[in-house]
């Protein structure tokens, strides 16, 4: 099966599959080295043969001279010049010219009637330079070569020319079955080649499909777990350590949004339960129309409530994903500090605080947006103020940005709390929360209307003294 | 005041149509977008209440259709809408929405926002506001009660206009939040109810007949209560 999948791998294309362009690669390499050795050996084998076929030629041609130097060879060479071509060990192939001195062919063993060249005779014992070329009627090379020799024993011998000639019809033949199998050996060598490449590579990639399963196996619930690194080889030590650090940041963030889930549960929970239980109970027996009126009155406050958590959601989720595109303009601290003061105000003086609005600069920012801020930092100072305190407004330049704090003096808020302060559903006082208009939202929506603009919100609480600080950078706004 | 309600919602359609025929108008209820369509053609609506997500033909579409024919494109439309994404107001706006509203809503918020969409064309402002023994001058920003004059804050003062401009009519918090302070989020209710504690204080507590009344769970009223308040 896997077999199959490489198969197909590779006809699909080399570009997609890492393992198809290796092996590829793997095989030309291969190929490319089985060629040129088969090549190289093959002519190596070639010129061997040549050269002992061109010695058997010359050694030929010295029988001949010898069998010529006998008694009596004059005569046996008129009448019986096959005797010479059987000195040639009966080779059919073989053919003998003897040519007189003044140029007549005293006898030519030729039976196909090859027309061979004749190359000038160099004397008695020629060697290989001497050889000369031919290609036979059937296409099969040949090699000649000539030579003197005396005819007979005797003192006035004379000085014929004896020509040796060979077609190798069978050496051609048998050299292209020698190059048959050079290039049968170096594809096949190829072809185990890739094989053995696809092989290996499979077997070497075993990590990165280990790698590949476990991560198809994480899942919401099993976000815990971590993919292993154990026997992976070290180029994939750093994908596989990647990839766990994104576990472990998605693991954080569900976690997180888990927590989320439950208390958002947790805060519906509660005016549904309200709602259901109060209207439950008065519908249990008949009562007067001002207990319905009451009781729809109630209703409507604990919607309203509902209503408007839900809208805090939905800002809080549309910040996060910078959906809320911030319309910043430079406004005059002071004036957004006094404008939000005076929106309080009323509230401030049923509890007997006092509110006073100080200092100056300008802040580049989305006015409804910053009012949202500073209204919700408010409210919770005049909701936590000790009675007959002072709430302080400051506007503070600087170098670095412009920075708006709301001060109270008031319960001390615990060192352990501060951190979470601006988490949603976040209460310091766990006691609190529920009856009034806080939603446990306010603070988060802070933070994220500081994000959008680039700022930031923190806390700082002193003995009896909490401030919360917006930081509005001076460039304006980063993310947009 | 003839309105047409195209919601396909049934309690909500039920409940809208009830609350607006108790408050004064002639509803007419379309459950879905084709029969609202063949109701304004009919002719005869002053004005439509549309919601957007409907079935088979939704908001854009009969409000595209509405503005597309001579006999209605007259017609003031509030949209209702459970989204609202800044993209969806504005494409409500600009295919020809008089004005938008988010659900949930309060339902007090509705029928202000149609009273002032009836009421379109330019607003006269009166220089001079009656409302039993008070009188709100409002060129030289001075009320008097009874005769004797009270020194009101800026605030204190925009607070009254508002109530006093819209006699009769139940605001709810967020309405004034918005128009007096430019507040425009769902902020703390506590702020509103302080604010016109105030104002009662200098306006009503002195003086026999109460004129600024609370509607529990809707929001403040300014007005001469009948027989039963006196």
């Amino acid at each position: 099966m896997r077999g199959g999948t490489g198969g197909r791998r590779v006809m699909a294309g080399l570009r997609g599959s890492l393992a198809a362009r290796v092996t590829a690669m793997f095989v030309l390499i291969v190929a490319l080295a089985a060629a040129g050795l088969g090549t190289w050996l093959y002519l190596s084998f070639v010129a061997e043969i040549e050269r002992r076929d061109d010695l058997a030629l010359l050694g030929k041609l010295r029988q001949i001279q010898l069998l010529l130097g006998r008694p009596g060879a004059a005569g046996l060479l008129r009448t019986q010049p096959d005797l010479f071509r059987d000195t040639m060990s009966g080779q059919e192939n073989s053919l003998v010219r003897f040519v007189a001195p003044d140029g007549t062919v005293l006898a030519d063993i030729n039976p196909g009637d090859e027309r061979y060249p004749i190359p000038p005779a160099t004397g008695a014992t020629p060697g290989r330079g001497a050889i000369a070329s031919w290609t036979s009627r059937a296409g099969a090379p040949g090699r000649v070569v000539a030579g003197t020799a005396r005819l007979g024993s005797g003192t006035a011998t004379p000085t014929v020319t004896v020509i040796v000639a060979r077609a190798y019809a069978d050496r051609s033949a048998m050299l292209t079955r020698f190059r048959h199998r050079i290039a049968g050996a170096a594809a096949i060598s190829a072809l185990a080649a890739a094989l053995c490449a696809a092989w290996m590579l499979h077997r070497g990639l075993r990590p990165l499909r280990v790698v590949a399963r476990h991560a198809a196996l994480v899942r919401p619930g099993t976000l815990g777990h971590r993919l292993e690194a154990g026997d992976a080889p070290s180029e994939l030590q750093p994908l596989v350590g990647a990839l766990n650090a994104m576990l472990a940041r998605l693991q954080e963030g569900y976690a997180r949004l888990s927590a989320f889930s439950a208390d958002l549960a947790h805060e519906f929970r509660t005016p549904v339960a309200n709602l259901l239980g109060q209207s439950q109970v008065m519908l249990a027996r008949p009562r007067s129309t001002a207990e319905y009126e009451g009781l729809l009155a109630s209703n409507i406050e604990e919607l309203e409530r509902l209503a408007r958590m839900i809208e805090s959601m939905l800002f809080l989720a549309r910040a996060g994903q910078d959906e809320v595109a911030p319309a910043s303009q430079p406004l005059r601290a002071l004036d957004e500090l006094a404008k939000v003061a005076d929106f309080y105000e009323g509230m401030a003086e049923d509890r007997g605080l006092h509110l006073a609005c100080a200092g100056d600069g300008v802040v580049l920012a989305d006015p409804a947006l910053l009012r949202r801020a500073l209204a919700n930092l408010l409210s919770n100072a005049v909701r936590h103020a000790s009675p007959g305190s002072t709430i302080v407004l400051r506007a503070e330049a600087g170098a670095g940005g412009t920075t708006l704090s709301v001060e109270n003096t008031g319960t001390p808020i615990a060192p352990e709390h501060l951190p979470h302060l601006f988490e949603r559903f976040y209460r310091a006082d766990a006691a609190r929360g529920h009856g009034d208009a806080s939603t446990g939202l306010g603070l988060s929506i802070v933070r994220a209307i500081m994000a959008l603009h680039g700022g930031t919100a923190t806390v700082h609480a002193g003995e009896d003294r909490v401030r919360f600080t917006l930081h509005f950078p001076a460039g304006g706004h980063g993310q947009r | 005041m003839t309105i047409l309600l195209i919601e396909d919602e049934p309690k909500t359609g039920d409940y809208l149509q009830r609350g607006l025929a108790e408050s004064g108008f002639a509803v007419r209820l379309a459950r879905n977008g084709r029969d609202g369509l063949a109701i304004a053609r009919e002719g005869g609506i002053d004005l439509v209440v549309l919601d957007v997500m409907l079935p088979g033909m939704d908001g854009w579409q009969v409000l595209a259709a509405l503005r597309g024919a001579p006999a209605t494109e007259q017609i003031p439309v509030l949209f209702l809408t459970a989204r609202d994404e800044v993209h969806d107001r504005v494409r409500g706006l600009e295919l020809g929405a008089d004005d938008y509203l988010v659900k949930p809503f309060a339902f007090v918020e509705l029928v202000a926002r149609l009273r002032t969409l009836l009421r379109r064309g330019p607003v006269r402002e009166d220089e001079l506001i009656r409302i039993g023994g008070l009188e709100i001058d409002v060129i030289r920003r001075r009320v008097r009660r009874d005769g004797t004059p009270v020194v009101l804050t800026a605030q204190e003062f925009a607070l009254l206009h508002l109530l006093a401009r819209r006699e009769g009519q139940v605001l709810s918090r967020s309405l004034i939040a918005s128009q007096v302070w430019d507040m425009n989020f769902d902020s703390d209710t506590n702020v509103i109810d302080a604010a016109v504690r105030r104002l009662r204080r200098k306006i009503d507590d002195p003086f026999p007949q109460k004129l600024i009344h609370t509607r529990r769970g809707m929001g403040y009223v300014c007005e001469v209560e009948p027989a039963a308040g006196a």
